[in-house]
This record gives C-alpha cells, sequence and structure tokens, in this order.
C-alpha cells in the first residue's frame, strides 16, 4: 500500500444529500484500488437509506436520503464497513479497443518523451490498462497507469471540443471520450469503440476496474 | 389523439420528469427540473399531472391541436394568456381543441413548468424522460415541434399547494469539499461579500460575477477529480465561481469552496441575470431541516 494509504478515508458531507468517503488527496493506484474495492463493498452492503453508490477516481459517493438516515449514522455504518476484512479481489473483465492514432498531438507527446512516434505507439499499447474510473461525462473512462516515463503533463491549451470517440492522454492516463467535451488533454488517436449507448440495456462497455489492451487498428 | 403544437420556444424549453437518478457511475447526471418544487406545484395544481412536464425560460407558446387538455403552469411569476385574454398565475386551465396559450416573462423567476393532465407520449431513455443537455438525452423543444399525449394520469387527492412567494434571503450552503483549501480570509469573504447572477446560466450551471474580488488571484488548485453534487459552488483557475446546477458533469477538478443547500436550490435557480445574492453557511443538521 502507498504510504498516503495508511491513514483512514476521510468521510465527508457533499452537500446535504451526500456523504464521500475519500482514501487520499491525490491519484495513485493503491488509493484508486481501495475506492473501488470500497465503492464494490458498499453497493453490496445495501445501506439503509443510500439511494445511489458511485465510485470515483480516489472516492466512493453515497447518495443517501437524509429522511431515512442521518449523516453521522450512515458514516457509523460505513466505519464498520472499511474495518471489515477486505473482500474477494474484483471481477476483472478485459477488452480490446483498437485506435487509429492519429491524433494531432501524437507527435508532440512522443518528442515530449522523447520517444519516436512509432516508438510511444508501442509503448502505449504494450501493457494493459486499469479503467479507473468513469465519469466527467457520459461514458468517459479515464485508463491507467502507464509507466512512469509516459508521464506528459496536460496542454495548456483546452480544445473547445472533441467528437466521441476520440483518444486522449495526459498525467499517465489515456482517456476515451464518449461524447463530444472540451478537453486540455492531448489528442491521440480515435477509435470506432463507443462506451455509451442510452438505447442500450447495459448503456456502457467498460466498467471501473475492467482492464483494456488498447491496438492499432488495422 | 390529444396533441399540442409548439408556435414560440425560448432557448432552454425541454421536457423533464423527475430526473434519471442513479447513473452516476456511467457519467450521467440526474437531471430533473431546475426549480423542483414549482414543477411538483404545477402537478399539484391539477389534482393528477402526467409525470413528464415541459420547461421553459423566457416563455413559451402553443396551440391546441386536439384537445380537450388539462393544463397548469407554475414556477417564479410569469404572464399567461390564453387565447389573448389575461389569466392568473401560477394557472390551471382545461384547454379545448384551437385554444392558444402563449406565455411570457413576468415580474419574477427564470423558469416555468407546464404539468397535463396526461402523459406526454416520448419513449423513456434510461427510465426517465428528462432532457440532458450534455448528454445528449432528450430533445430541446422549439417552434414547430408537436407534443402528442397518451393516457390520463391517475387522480391524486392532494390538496392544493401555496402559491410560492418570492423571498429574498441569503442562499444558504454547507461548507464544500475543498472548503479547507481556501484560507480563513477567502472563506469569510465569500460570506461577507455579495455575488451577482450573471447572464451565463443554463441547466449545467450558473456563473456568479464575483464583485468583491473574493477569488481574485484565487491560485490554481491541482485537485484530484471529484464527485460532484447539485449546488456545489466550484471556483474556475480565473477566479470565476460557478454554482453546478441538475445538468452538471457528474465529476470535477476545480475546487469547491461550499455546497447550495437543498432546501435553497430552487429558489436559486429562479434569480435573474444581475441579482445579488449573498450566501450564508449553516451547520449540516441545520441544512436538513429547511423545506424549499
Amino acid at each position: 500500500m502507498d504510504a498516503d494509504l495508511h491513514t483512514l478515508p476521510l468521510i465527508l458531507p457533499l452537500g446535504d444529500r451526500g456523504l464521500l468517503v475519500r482514501f487520499s488527496g491525490t491519484l495513485s493506484d493503491a488509493a484508486n484500488r481501495a475506492a473501488l474495492a470500497f465503492g464494490r463493498r458498499a453497493a453490496a452492503a445495501r445501506l439503509p437509506g443510500v439511494a445511489e453508490v458511485a465510485p470515483n477516481l480516489v472516492s466512493v459517493l453515497l447518495r443517501y436520503d437524509p429522511a431515512q438516515v442521518e449523516f453521522e449514522r450512515l458514516a457509523g455504518e460505513v466505519r464498520l464497513l472499511l474495518s471489515a476484512p477486505a473482500d474477494d479481489p474484483a471481477p476483472s473483465r478485459e477488452h480490446v479497443v483498437a485506435v487509429d492514432f492519429d491524433g494531432e498531438d501524437v507527435d508532440e507527446v512522443a518528442k515530449l518523451i522523447g520517444s519516436t512516434r512509432e516508438d510511444f505507439i508501442a509503448a502505449h499499447c504494450g501493457a494493459p490498462l486499469r479503467v479507473l474510473a468513469t465519469g466527467f461525462a457520459p461514458g468517459f473512462v479515464y485508463l491507467g497507469f502507464h509507466d512512469a516515463r509516459l508521464n506528459v503533463p496536460r496542454r495548456a491549451a483546452v480544445r473547445p471540443q472533441v467528437p466521441p470517440g476520440t483518444v486522449l492522454f495526459a498525467a499517465g492516463q489515456t482517456a476515451i471520450t464518449s461524447t463530444p467535451i472540451p478537453t486540455g488533454w492531448h489528442v491521440i488517436g480515435h477509435t470506432g469503440f463507443r462506451n455509451f449507448d442510452p438505447a442500450a440495456s447495459l448503456p456502457t462497455h467498460l466498467a471501473a476496474g475492467d482492464r483494456v489492451r488498447f491496438e492499432v487498428a488495422p | 389523439m390529444t396533441s399540442i403544437r409548439i408556435t414560440k420556444a425560448g432557448p432552454l424549453t425541454t421536457l423533464q420528469d423527475a430526473g434519471r437518478p442513479g447513473y452516476l457511475a456511467l457519467g450521467l447526471s440526474a437531471s430533473g427540473p431546475m426549480d423542483r418544487s414549482a414543477f411538483e406545484r404545477a402537478g399539484l395544481w391539477l389534482g393528477g399531472a402526467g409525470a413528464t412536464g415541459i420547461e421553459f425560460t423566457t416563455g413559451i407558446a402553443f396551440e391546441v391541436e386536439a384537445g380537450p387538455l388539462a393544463a397548469a403552469a407554475d414556477g417564479g411569476a410569469f404572464a399567461l394568456r390564453v387565447n389573448g385574454k389575461p389569466a392568473a398565475w401560477p394557472a390551471r386551465v382545461v384547454l379545448k381543441t384551437g385554444d392558444a396559450v402563449e406565455i411570457r416573462p413576468g415580474a419574477w423567476g427564470n423558469w416555468g413548468y407546464l404539468r397535463f393532465g396526461r402523459e406526454i407520449d416520448v419513449e423513456a431513455v434510461l427510465g426517465s424522460r428528462s432532457t440532458n443537455s450534455i448528454a445528449g438525452l432528450g430533445q430541446v423543444l422549439s417552434a414547430g415541434d408537436r407534443i402528442a399525449f397518451g393516457a390520463e394520469a391517475p387522480r391524486q387527492r392532494a390538496p392544493h399547494p401555496r402559491p410560492a412567494e418570492r423571498v429574498e434571503a441569503p442562499i444558504r450552503v454547507v461548507w464544500g469539499l475543498h472548503a479547507e483549501s481556501f484560507d480563513h480570509q477567502t472563506r469569510q469573504r465569500f460570506v461577507d461579500e455579495s455575488f451577482r447572477v450573471s447572464a451565463r446560466m443554463d441547466r449545467m450551471g450558473m456563473r456568479l460575477d464575483d464583485r468583491g474580488g473574493v477569488f481574485h488571484g484565487q491560485r490554481v488548485l491541482s485537485l484530484v477529480s471529484d464527485a460532484i453534487v447539485p449546488g456545489d459552488i466550484q471556483i474556475l483557475g480565473d477566479g470565476t465561481p460557478i454554482v453546478l446546477m441538475r445538468d452538471h458533469q457528474p465529476t470535477g477538478g476545480y475546487p469547491r469552496i461550499a455546497t447550495v443547500v437543498s432546501a435553497d436550490i430552487d429558489r436559486l435557480a429562479q434569480l435573474r441575470p444581475g441579482t445579488d445574492l449573498r450566501f450564508a453557511p449553516v451547520t449540516l443538521k441545520h441544512a436538513l431541516g429547511l423545506k424549499p
């Protein structure tokens, strides 16, 4: 476990109908795994008055009805859950996503990490990534973590809109858009894969904790 | 089949029902009416309304293609005319084929609601007919659109609501997820200074003019993206405060100093651009006792 997880997670009110269990103030593999594990446990526990359990990058939001459960009582239930022994590891599905690495920033990213375009693409697709969270926009997924040498900061300027299926890269992560969004991440490519279909019975394909292997589109 | 045709519509005219909660893990916020209590009141005036209604901003006009159709309207204070004749607001009317309804801005409020005695005949997406403007779910209504109605709504035995009054009091907040990231002086000035509602407001959020410069020169904090709830007040990198509303993005990385209490979100939504407001922090316990 990372050093920052030695302390207990913070249990914080988020407005008057939300309780946030935050495992760290910074994003790390350990904090994300702890959040996802607690999210699964909290969803399975069917806590009284809790309407929704939503995992995020380093935290879990419990949306509750204050007419049914008070914050302090829910916080007590959460502490009990946190102190219970760890459960089975997450069930993890693996997906393959084919990408055209034709993004306008791919050469710049290769340059930033001191590599060629070909070597960057090979390194990007070299190891599977984990879905860290769905958030920010419908079906938008954060995937991590790349090897530390692939770490580049976000762009200084924000692109006002990129289309669904844009493959983004920054901060040791890759992200895939499913709706048009503005972004400050580097655009490295595009994919035909769409992670959000509101008409489907399961509107997203990827779930937090799943593994994704990227390959170069034929 | 009972139907109406929209003849005029403001820019943010949408269908809304109670919302689409439960999909944050897919990256979807719950949407639903900007002023939930006005939406509910409009239904109560009818004594049995379809679950879906129309939310409008600067006004709306429509003609009844095939009646009869019971309708009620509420939210803020708009000016209503039926077949050219002024009518009271909030309103309950039974419309017949050929009737023309026109609603224009009145004394106060941004958001108005039309509820009907029948269900609106559109497909639900993920269990709701609410339009979500960022996710592209549902549709934005405009002139020429036809709305068809299905089954009559079940009658409810409920007393008529009390009409809303315009309340000019501070907007109550609980301290936010990142309140500790702001120094004591900034938090104090957040409470002491007034903010002005800007014209940049929609279903996602309301930008405020920070006239006192409370967040001027605020250093941009690097935060890990975290859960957002309606009413969260986030401070952008340039110091602009935004109150996130019903179509908020589900997560975000800007620091949030406070969250508007549930009981005051409807009242905030109705404040027009140019209105000055203040924030008053309350404890969580106090927030839960408040009524909209």
